[in-house]
Formats: structure tokens, C-alpha cells, sequence
């Protein structure tokens, strides 16, 4: 008993960080509808700014000020003026990317601004980390973990008084019930959100730069991670209820303390079991929380039908001349640019070309889900990683050449796409994208880890295959092998996207009531489109894996399905040609521009992140389809002469 | 002669509200029957229940003699119950047309994963002509290749009628079909619905609060209020009788 107390007592802080980024989700999601998984970056900004300022000289208050009490508010005053007062009426997927957007964006511009590496032991807010204050049950409490419970538990006690006895809390509580009702009453209702978004985002700053002192030095990724669990927390109020949040966060701290006492140490379970723990309870509120499957299905405002429709994701079509000429187009650059490759292009760039062509089957599964049947995947790159290992250990261990591979590797793939469909039928939209995410962060840090699949850092060695007198380590030839693929899958996505399957997940996505309606059966279809696009990513793991020769557990991680889905959808997740334009921008953004230019260019590339991620809020089909209609109406206008006339 | 749909003492709960209590009706083939009754009365909840999307508490329904009310919604549109929808459910992102060829590709039942990959999978040309002729009928011809979203709230419902009518229904559920129209245009749909129910063989049950249309449309009525029917017969019988007068007009009698 006495050992059980002296592990769960280390989890008290983390339970309470938990719990205060948890409400900080659901307040921001009962007012404006967005679920903003950016909270963890927004605490790890706060602990920056704290860090900086105290670093250089000003007093641990003065620091508090900027970071916490004036800074957080801003920031998250900012993201809601800027970015999230647009996507409340749109799509789940717009709403996720948007927040997934500023989850990357924001920890990569202050590292680039403040450098990671120098950021060690941050400053305390104000008892000292090593100083030891209490003994209990054979646990020591030191200066961070007994200030952190005790702010914690201050700042608990003045929300409960503030959303019971402030006019502002009342109306917070009210824009929970119906956002419309509360205008409709003549209370500002945006006014209204705003400061939920301040008091949330001082929530999270408060919560970074407490904890921060814990983690010794300031890594973005594991403000990230305390995200998941503040996920997990959120689900335990059901979204809704902001004492069962702030209960399930601490619980959940205090669980995670114990699960790795008790674990065995020293093993990739227990080790790569913690920080997916959180996930691993969110699957299970999912799955068994029907409530809770209802609440982030549907906003169930009474009022929520008087809101205009979501915009379509729709593509533009131009008329048949058009669509045959720009066909024929297609096939002479298609033509032009194989036999540049295979000539003229220098062998470095055709290897850069070659990885652009990889990614763009990468990208392809994701236009087939999240395109075409509108399921959002965030476990795309675990799919990846079970192709390539799948593929690597066959090369590795039979000598299997990755060209045959490759179907097993796609097999294995889709295979693994059904496993995680089946626990995620009932789901749909944000509830689907984290139960994925759940999954992904289970292969990244227990499955992938072993030696008989990914041999986590150090990886696999796979080597590029042989076929008859064709050896592909000659990039070209392996140039070759990757574009007839990439046709192939092609081939697929359209036969599937012409046919009957692409029209029943288009409804499906549409509405899977009214699919349902019709006949179809949502079950198999969602196996179905899980299957088929994991499977496609699988492929693109197999070839991905040869073309560097070694892959290892890192090139999978979360952070990569998280990234691989935001480009995409700010490229266009509506066309297969978004694929193509994504996998190329994805390397030249990846590798040519990170590695070819100067340090100091560097934060362009978050820059132009951020930047995309706040037009594609505005122009959700996708910068493609964007361009496209702005080509088409061009031309339309181009033959009668009087486009200014209308 | 067996009733095409018979309900059996459904019940229905949401917490402390009484949706459906104990309420039973049935439609025989080839049967217009409206169903009346002041918002809340249950009527979303009772068609929500014979189509699958909530099940019921307690309390049977049968198709055609067989029991269905353990099936998911799929399976009941298969066996031949179409619906509209009160909140439109329309397919996003799809047009008019394409909204009429997947439900007839539904009907017919023969496309597969595997026939796509063959590069069969497109509209045929029977579809696309049996598609047309429901577009026209539905006077929705111009707008088949608009946006969805493009069109007015009683396009929509068209649209949604076209769709169940597609998938060719023994029973037709119609949930306030009327709703977002004027009474010119209501005048032709319950003219439309008329025709097509008699053409196609098809029983309908229909909400509505529109009480000429369901004059027009139904020979009988069935009159509901705090989840329980309360009266039914001809709509002049019912309307009638005091309770019902009461309950959904409101009249102090
Ligand atoms: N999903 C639900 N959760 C809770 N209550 C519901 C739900 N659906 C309907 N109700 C309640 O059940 C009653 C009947 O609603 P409904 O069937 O929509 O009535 P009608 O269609 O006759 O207007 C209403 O009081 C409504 O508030
Ligand atoms: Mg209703």
C-alpha cells in the first residue's frame, strides 16, 4: 500500500497539469466548437518566454507577467482572431488542421527563434526544484511538484467560484448549451468565446511553466505528449463537464505513475507504454463511452441547424474540351519529364525526384480516406512503417527482393488498416482522427521498437532490389521502378473513385445516415477504405524503405502522420493531383529547403506552414483547387472579352 | 390480408421524456397514411425507430411479416423502407444526379470493389436514363449537376425524395416533406407524390403539418401527442374529436 502511495504521489503534478490543459480543451470546445489540440505548443511557448526573460535578468514575477498573465492570453487571443473564429461552421477535417497546424508551427518558429538545444533547466515559478519539502509514504516532494499541486488546486477552486457566481462564467456556461442561443440573447457571443480562449490559453501557460523545471531541459515534444493525456482528460468529463475533467486528468497522472512502477523496467512495454497510456484510455472512453462517441459526432445545439451548411470539399470540373486537353497535357509533361529523368537530370536530383514520387503514394491513401470517403486518418506514417519494415525484414532476413515485397508489404499494411478500423467503426470525425492517433502512437513507441519489426533507432538495412540484368541501386532505373508504381496506384485510386466504391464513400462522407438510408453498409465500406489506403501506404513503406537503404522507427513517428495529413490538406485532399503537388512540395520543403539552404532561412519553412495553414482555413478545398478555378474562370471569361462586366 | 408495416407497442426514452409510449400502427401496401401531431409529439422519434437510426426500448416492427427491429439501417433499407429526412441529410460534395445514381446502384445491387478495379464500376447507360427520368418527374432535370449546397431547402428535400425513391421502397417514411415550401409548391409535390406512390406500388407514411397536403395525399390519418396516438381514421373524423382538437389545434372545446 505504502509502495502503491509513493508512486502515484510523483504523478499528483503531472495529474494536475493534465487536468488544467484538459479544461482548457473543453472550455475552448464548448464555446467555439474546436477542439484545439495546440495547447500543449502553447505551453511549451509559455515556458520559453518564462525561460528567456528570467534568463536574462528580470525578476521570476516580471517573468510570470510576460508569459504567463499577459503572453498566454494574447497568444491564444490571437490564434482564435486569426485562425479559429473561421473554422467553427467547417468540416471536422478543416477544424483538426487548423489545430494540428499551429501544434507544429508554433513549437518549430521558437526554435528556431530561441534554439532548443540551449534551453536547460528552466527556471521555477517559485519553489525550488531541488529542494525536497515533504515526506510522504516513502515519496519525496520537491519545490516544482508541491507548487505545481498547489496553484493547482487555487486555480480549481477560483473557476468553480468564477463559473458559478461571474456574470462572464455564467455566460461561458450558457455559450456551452447553444453558441446561437446566447446570441440570440443579445450577449456578444464572440466576446463571450475570446475570453474563454484567453483564460484557456493562461491555463496552458500556467501549466507549461509550472512543469517545466520537471522535464530539465524545454523539448517541444514533450509538451506535445502532455497534450495526449490532456485529450484523455477531456474525454473523461465527456467533453463536457469540467470537475469530471479536472478529475480524470489528475487520475490519470496518478495511473501513469503507477503502471510504470509496477512495470517491469528496462522493457520496450513499459517504456513505450507510457507515454501512449494516456491514448490507450482515451480509445477505451471512446469505444465504451457512447455518450461520449455522440458528443464529438455531432454538436447537439439545439440551434445548430440554423448554422449554413459546411462548404464542400468539392473539385471544379471544366467543360469535356477542356478536361480532354488538359488529359492530353498531362501525358506529354508525363512523358517529358520521365525521359528528363532518365537523361539529363543530374543523379542526386533524380533521387530527390524519386522521393517526391514516394510520398505522392503516401499522399495518395490519404486523398482516398480523407478525400474521398472523408475519414480522418492521423496513424498514416504507422501504416507506412508496417509496409517498410514489413518489407525490410523480408529483404533483410530471406533475401526477398522489395519488388515482390511490396505486395506483402502493401498486404501486411492493409491488414493493420483493418485492425484499426474495427475498434473505430462507430466513430466518426474528430472522435476517428484521435482513436488513429491513439494507434499511431502505439506503433511508434511499442510496435516499431522491436527487432523483429522496425529495431527502433538503429533500424533495418534494405537493400534496393535486383530483377533480371535491371539492378535499381542505379537511381534511375530505381526512378523508373517508383514512377510505375506510383501509375499503378493511380490507376487504383481512379477505378475506385469512378466506381461504385468511390460514389458509396462519397456518400458515406456525405452522410452516413443517409448512406445508411440507401442501403449501403458503413461498417464494410469504412474496413473497406481503411484497408485499401492502408495498403497504399504500405506499398509507398516498401519503396520508400529501399530508396534510403535503412529505415528506422523515427522516420514513422506521430509527429510525421500529423504533418503528412496538414500538407495534404492544404495542397488539396480532393484530387489525386493534390498527391502529386504534396509529395513534391513535402521533399523540397523536407530536404531541399532545410538542406540546401542557410540556417538562418530556416524559419521560412515554418513560416510558410503557419501562412498555409491560415489559407487553407479560408480556402479549405485546397490550394489546387483554388488555383485551378481561379486558372478555369480565367479562361472562361477570356472569349466573350466582358469579364469586368460581370 | 397482413399489413406491409405493423408497429407493436413501441417505447422510446430519453432520460425522463416519454418520446414513443407504447404506441402501435400499421400501413398496408400501396397505403398513404399521414401521421399529425405538434412538434415533440414523437414523430421523428417513431420513424427514427421503424428505419433503424434509434432503436426502441421496447415493442416490435414487422415488414411484411417479418421482424425487423433488431436491424441495423442498412439492412432495413435493403429489405425496402426508404426515408426523408425532418434536418436534411444530403450527400456533400455530390450533385443532384450523382445523389440518384448511387442509390440506384444500391437498388440493383451488383457493383463490387472488384468490378472497379476492372474499370467497370462507372454510371451505365440504363442508370444514367433511369436517373434522367426521375430527374425530370422530380422537375429537378436543370439543376442535376448544380452543387448541393446550391440549391433551396425544398430542392432539397426533392432531392432526398428522389434518392429513397431510387433505391426502390415498399415503404416510404416522409418526414415533413412540405417543410420550406410555399403552397404553390406543396400543391404540386402531394400532386407528385400521389402520382409516383400509385405508379411505383409504393405504402407511404408521411409527417405533416401541412394539413391540406395530407388531406390530399392520405385516406387515413394518425394523430400523435406526448408519444402516444391519440386518435385515427379519415383526417375529417379525426380532426373532429375533441381530443385530438385539443392536443394539436390547440381549441378550447
Ligand atoms: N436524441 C434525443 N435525445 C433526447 N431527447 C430527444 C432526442 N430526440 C428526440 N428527443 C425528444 O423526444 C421528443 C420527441 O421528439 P421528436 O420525435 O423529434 O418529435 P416530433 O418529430 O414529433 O416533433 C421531444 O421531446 C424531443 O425533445
Ligand atoms: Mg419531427
Amino acid at each position: 500500500m505504502s509502495q502503491a502511495l509513493s508512486y502515484a504521489i510523483p504523478g499528483l503534478p503531472y495529474g494536475c497539469v493534465f487536468a488544467l490543459l484538459g479544461m482548457g480543451l473543453v472550455l475552448t470546445y464548448q464555446t467555439s466548437d474546436v477542439f484545439n489540440l495546440a495547447f500543449g505548443a502553447q505551453a511549451y511557448a509559455s515556458a520559453v518566454v518564462f525561460f528567456i526573460v528570467v534568463r536574462d535578468g528580470w525578476p521570476v514575477w516580471a517573468g510570470f507577467l510576460v508569459a504567463v498573465v499577459f503572453g498566454a492570453p494574447l497568444l491564444g487571443a490571437l490564434l482564435q482572431a486569426v485562425l479559429y473564429r473561421h473554422v467553427r461552421t467547417q468540416p471536422p477535417l478543416v477544424k483538426l488542421v487548423a489545430s494540428l497546424g499551429m501544434l507544429i508551427a508554433i513549437p518549430a518558429v521558437l526554435e528556431v527563434a530561441f534554439g532548443a538545444d540551449q534551453l536547460i533547466n528552466p527556471p521555477s515559478l517559485w519553489l525550488s526544484p531541488s529542494a525536497i519539502y515533504l515526506h510522504a509514504a516513502g515519496a519525496t516532494i520537491d519545490g516544482t511538484e508541491l507548487s505545481t499541486v498547489v496553484v493547482t488546486a487555487a486555480v480549481a477552486l477560483l473557476l468553480s467560484l468564477m463559473f458559478h457566481f461571474t456574470q462572464i462564467g455564467l455566460r461561458m456556461q450558457a455559450m456551452a448549451e447553444s453558441p446561437r442561443m446566447v446570441s440570440l440573447a443579445g450577449v456578444n457571443a464572440e466576446g463571450v468565446g475570446l475570453a474563454s480562449w484567453m483564460l484557456s490559453s493562461f491555463l496552458a501557460g500556467l501549466a507549461g511553466v509550472m512543469l517545466a523545471p520537471a522535464f530539465g531541459g524545454l523539448q517541444s515534444i514533450s509538451f506535445t505528449d502532455l497534450l495526449v493525456a490532456a485529450v484523455a482528460a477531456a474525454a473523461a468529463g465527456s467533453l463536457k463537464s469540467l470537475p469530471w475533467t479536472f478529475f480524470g486528468g489528475i487520475l490519470l497522472g496518478v495511473a501513469e505513475e503507477l503502471l510504470s512502477g509496477y512495470l517491469p523496467s528496462g522493457e520496450i512495454l513499459s517504456s513505450g507504454l507510457r507515454p501512449a497510456f494516456p491514448f490507450v484510455v482515451l480509445l477505451g472512453l471512446l469505444v465504451f463511452l457512447p455518450r461520449l462517441r455522440k458528443r464529438w459526432a455531432r454538436s447537439d445545439d439545439p440551434l445548430a441547424g440554423c448554422d449554413p451548411p459546411p462548404a464542400p470539399l468539392s473539385s471544379s470540373t471544366g467543360g469535356p474540351l477542356f478536361r480532354r486537353a488538359s488529359r492530353g497535357t498531362i501525358v506529354l509533361l508525363a512523358g517529358a519529364f520521365v525521359a528528363s529523368t532518365m537523361t539529363w537530370i543530374s543523379g542526386s536530383w533524380v533521387f530527390t525526384i524519386t522521393e517526391m514520387l514516394v510520398f505522392a503514394i503516401v499522399f495518395l491513401s490519404i486523398v482516398l480516406l480523407t478525400g474521398m470517403s472523408g475519414q480522418i486518418s492521423l496513424c498514416q506514417a504507422a501504416f507506412v512503417g508496417v509496409g517498410a519494415f514489413t518489407a525490410g525484414q523480408l529483404a533483410d532476413h530471406f533475401g526477398l527482393s522489395i519488388i515482390v515485397g511490396m505486395f506483402l508489404a502493401g498486404a501486411a499494411s492493409a491488414a493493420v488498416g483493418v485492425v484499426v478500423a474495427l475498434p473505430s467503426l462507430r466513430l466518426g470525425g474528430l472522435a476517428l482522427a484521435l482513436a488513429t492517433l491513439a494507434f499511431g502512437l502505439l506503433a511508434d513507441n511499442i510496435g516499431f521498437q522491436y527487432s523483429w519489426s522496425g529495431n527502433g533507432q538503429s533500424g533495418i538495412n534494405v537493400p534496393r532490389p535486383q530483377l533480371a540484368s535491371i539492378n535499381f541501386t542505379s537511381n534511375r532505373a530505381y526512378f523508373l521502378l517508383v514512377f510505375v508504381v506510383l501509375c499503378v496506384c493511380i490507376a487504383v485510386v481512379r477505378a475506385v473513385a469512378r466506381g461504385t466504391t468511390g460514389r458509396q464513400l462519397a456518400a458515406l462522407g456525405g452522410s452516413e445516415l443517409a448512406a445508411a438510408s440507401i442501403g449501403i453498409n458503413p461498417a464494410r465500406l469504412k474496413i473497406i477504405v481503411f484497408a485499401l489506403s492502408a495498403g497504399i501506404a504500405g506499398v509507398g513503406g516498401a519503396l520508400y524503405a529501399s530508396l534510403d537503404g535503412s529505415v528506422s522507427s523515427s522516420d514513422f513517428n506521430t509527429l510525421i502522420s500529423l504533418v503528412l495529413v496538414v500538407v495534404i490538406a492544404i495542397v488539396g485532399v480532393s484530387s489525386i493531383e493534390g498527391a502529386i503537388e504534396a509529395g513534391v512540395a513535402y521533399v523540397l520543403l523536407n530536404t531541399v529547403l532545410t538542406n540546401d539552404l542557410p540556417t538562418q532561412y530556416s524559419s521560412l519553412l515554418e513560416l510558410a506552414f503557419g501562412a498555409g495553414v491560415i489559407v487553407y482555413v479560408l480556402h479549405p478545398e485546397g490550394v489546387v483547387e483554388v488555383s485551378k478555378r481561379f486558372v478555369l474562370d480565367h479562361l472562361r471569361r477570356q472569349p466573350d472579352g466582358n469579364g469586368l462586366a460581370t | 390480408m397482413t399489413a406491409l408495416l405493423e408497429v407493436r407497442n413501441l417505447r422510446k426514452r430519453f432520460g425522463g421524456i416519454r418520446a414513443l409510449d407504447d404506441v402501435s400502427l400499421e400501413v398496408r401496401a400501396n397505403e398513404a397514411v399521414g401521421l399529425i401531431g405538434p412538434n415533440g409529439a414523437g414523430k421523428t422519434t417513431l420513424f427514427d425507430c421503424i428505419s433503424g437510426v434509434q432503436r426502441a426500448d421496447r415493442g416490435r416492427v414487422d415488414l411484411a411479416g417479418e421482424r425487423i427491429d433488431d436491424l441495423g439501417v442498412y439492412r432495413r433499407a435493403r429489405l425496402g423502407i426508404g426515408r426523408t429526412f425532418q434536418r436534411l441529410e444530403l450527400f456533400s460534395a455530390m450533385t443532384a444526379r450523382e445523389h440518384m445514381l448511387v442509390a440506384e446502384r444500391e437498388r440493383r445491387g451488383d457493383g463490387s470493389l472488384l468490378k472497379d478495379l476492372l474499370w467497370k464500376g462507372a454510371p451505365r447507360r440504363d442508370e444514367i436514363a433511369r436517373v434522367d427520368e426521375l430527374l425530370d418527374e422530380l422537375g429537378l432535370e436543370e439543376l442535376a449537376d448544380a452543387p448541393i449546397e446550391s440549391l433551396s431547402l425544398g430542392q432539397g428535400r426533392l432531392v432526398e425524395l428522389g434518392r429513397a425513391l431510387m433505391r426502390g421502397p415498399r415503404l416510404l417514411l416522409l418526414d415533413e416533406p412540405s417543410s420550406g415550401l410555399d403552397s404553390l409548391e406543396s400543391a404540386r409535390l402531394a400532386a407528385l407524390l400521389r402520382d409516383i406512390c400509385e405508379r411505383r406500388q409504393i405504402a407511404t407514411l408521411v409527417v405533416e403539418h401541412d394539413l391540406e397536403l395530407v388531406h390530399s395525399l392520405a385516406q387515413r390519418v394518425y394523430v400523435m401527442d406526448f408519444g402516444s396516438i391519440i386518435g385515427a381514421g379519415t383526417l375529417e373524423d379525426v380532426l373532429g374529436e375533441s381530443s385530438v382538437r385539443r392536443a394539436y389545434l390547440g381549441d378550447e372545446v
